[in-house]
């Protein structure tokens, strides 16, 4: 599978990435490499198999609905924020 | 040109859990500061993950059962991801795959049925405020537990869009799983709208309008989008596929400058979250703590309560619990109805609703005759009043002074046993003299001597004429 500079940028833009140019290149080799390798398992016959979307046979973890202390204060949090203002985290402007 | 439409509308509603759904904070930050009800997890800081609510569960139980929806047996979770500052995970925990609420209907009142394709629970996202160079970020309300509805498009007038969001309105608050408070964003309607040409077997191409957060505001933006796509057409221009913004000042719809490329989410199974497999004991177990609902009530009260004032005090679910328990629903329902429409009261005016002894006492002392309609509209009205409402009705009524002491003749007796009283002849004799304020002492031995059960109105006129 071929994998075309704009796919990379798309993806990139996808996963909230900004690249160099030399990045963008060497990405597009790898990221063949490794379809092509991942690809061998479409020639594996899955009909009927029923798909994993996890592996640890875990089922109903779930917790009472009870609020618990914070250790973290709000101040805490709003520390490790870039840039806070009125007890809000400030971020560029968006629309 | 006359044009089919036909409207989809999927409902956000932010269940009333006393946590968020992944995260043990605090989650009604209804006046509470930005991010005081805020976790680690709800940062999204590296390492943390999130704690399923149970309760949440059991929640979309309900609300399910409430749409008349099928709950599948297992269900899961999976990410959305986009980057926003409103989500600090850069995704959205939600269930595209596996939803726990299937296939059901919601009701109209003129008997249409709007199926219901599948509801699924997800986490609700943070709040902007914007500015002119900057926005704020407000995590409180990230991770609130949500129920997204999607309907069938089976609704094909602004009237009908309207009419559905009001009865899953209805839904959800008798079901209990929400505040229910539009005002606040508790429900949020998302509405697609596409025009065909009569007959046509496709669908036209559809607009979104996006966080509609009234009924009202749904119908209108309908009908907007209904006469800006038919003018479109006529024109023989072509409806562009996009999302809309509604403005309520001028009722119109405005189309949101995002680039209209086709999203891609890349949806991927929540890795955190094993899987929810719940047997048909534990469906049922909570299925059976549904409350009534709102055609329950319709049917416990048809023939008691008239239709249109049901309809009225069907909007207000607390108080259709507590008519439940009231004796005589039909005069009850009619001071609740009364209050509400006369004199315009909020819903606030029913946060703290009298107790089922009040009203019982109330209605049966106005049955009864010892209170007037006026009387007993007066001592109604005090059972909202913070100083008053504690008090059993008897002694509000007996405060007012509105208990009727019928017997005329029986009170003459009591007024003249004052007069004859010597204690009082000074008194008489100052207010023959024309002392006018003396009447209120004289008045008061009346309602001793009654013990209180004389209304003083009519003391005070019998006492005048004696006095003459």
């Amino acid at each position: 599978m071929k994998i075309k500079r704009e796919d990379i940028l798309h993806l990139a833009d996808l996963s909230n990435f900004s690249m160099s140019d030399k990045e963008i290149d060497s990405l597009g080799n790898d990221l063949e490499n490794i379809i092509s390798y991942i690809s061998e398992l479409n020639e594996l016959d899955t009909d009927g198999v029923e798909p994993t979307y996890q592996v640890f046979e875990m089922e109903n973890i779930w917790r009472d609905d009870e609020i618990k202390e914070q250790e973290a204060t709000r101040e805490d949090l709003l520390a490790l924020t870039k840039e806070s203002e009125e007890n809000q985290i400030k971020v560029p402007k968006v629309l | 040109m006359k044009y089919y439409p036909t409207i989809g509308i999927e409902c956000h509603v932010q269940l009333s859990t006393k946590t968020k759904l992944f995260s043990e904070v605090d989650n009604d930050a209804r006046g509470k500061e930005p991010n005081s009800c805020v976790s680690p997890v709800d940062y999204a800081l590296p390492g943390m993950l999130p704690r399923l609510n149970g309760e949440a569960i059991k929640f979309a139980i309900r609300a399910g059962r409430a749409m008349n929806c099928e709950i599948n047996a297992s269900s899961r979770f999976d990410r959305k991801h986009y980057f926003y500052p409103d989500s600090p995970k850069g995704y959205q925990i939600t269930q595209f795959y596996h939803p726990i609420i299937g296939a059901g209907y919601i009701e109209l009142p003129d008997g249409k049925k709007i199926r219901i394709e599948h509801a699924h629970l997800e986490g609700d996202a943070g709040k902007l405020t914007h500015f002119s160079t900057y926005s704020l970020v407000d995590l409180n309300r990230v991770d609130t537990p949500l129920i997204e509805i999607v309907s069938m498009p089976d609704i094909h007038s602004a009237k009908d869009a309207h009419d559905y969001c009001k009865a899953l309105w209805r839904a959800m608050c008798y079901a209990e799983v929400t505040n229910g408070d539009l005002y606040n964003g508790n429900m949020r309607f998302d509405v697609n709208v596409s025009l065909a040409e009569e007959g046509a077997k496709e669908l036209g191409t559809r607009a979104e309008v996006k966080n509609l957060n009234s009924f009202k505001s749904v119908e209108r933006a309908v009908e907007y989008e209904i006469k800006r796509q038919s003018k479109l057409l006529d024109k023989g221009e072509r409806v562009i596929q996009e999302t809309r913004g509604w403005n309520d000042a001028t009722g119109e719809t405005t189309g949101q400058r995002s680039k209209e490329e086709a999203k891609d989410y890349r949806y991927m199974p929540e890795p955190d979250l094993p899987p929810i497999n719940l047997n048909q004991e534990f469906i049922d177990e909570e299925s059976k703590k549904l409350p009534l609902m709102p055609k329950d009530y319709k049917e416990k009260f048809t023939g008691k309560i008239a239709d249109d004032t049901l309809e009225v005090l069907l909007d207000y679910p607390p108080l259709m619990k507590k008519l439940a328990e009231i004796e005589d629903a039909k005069r009850v329902s009619n001071w609740f109805a009364s209050v509400l429409l006369a004199e315009e009261k909020s819903a606030e005016y029913l946060n703290d609703l009298p107790t089922a002894k009040q009203l019982d006492d109330l209605a049966e002392m106005t049955e009864k005759g010892e209170l007037s309609s006026t009387g007993a509209k007066e001592v109604f009205l005090k059972f909202f009043d913070p100083e008053m409402s504690k008090r059993d009705t008897k002694t509000i009524a007996k405060e007012l002074g509105v208990i009727q002491e019928n017997d005329l003749g029986e009170l003459e007796k009591i007024v003249d046993e004052v007069l004859a009283d010597p204690a009082t002849k000074q008194a008489q004799e100052d207010f023959k003299a024309g002392q006018e304020k003396v009447i209120g002492f004289l008045v008061g031995q009346v309602m001793k001597v009654s013990k209180g059960k004389a209304n003083p109105s009519s003391a005070q006129q019998i006492l005048r004429q004696k006095l003459k």
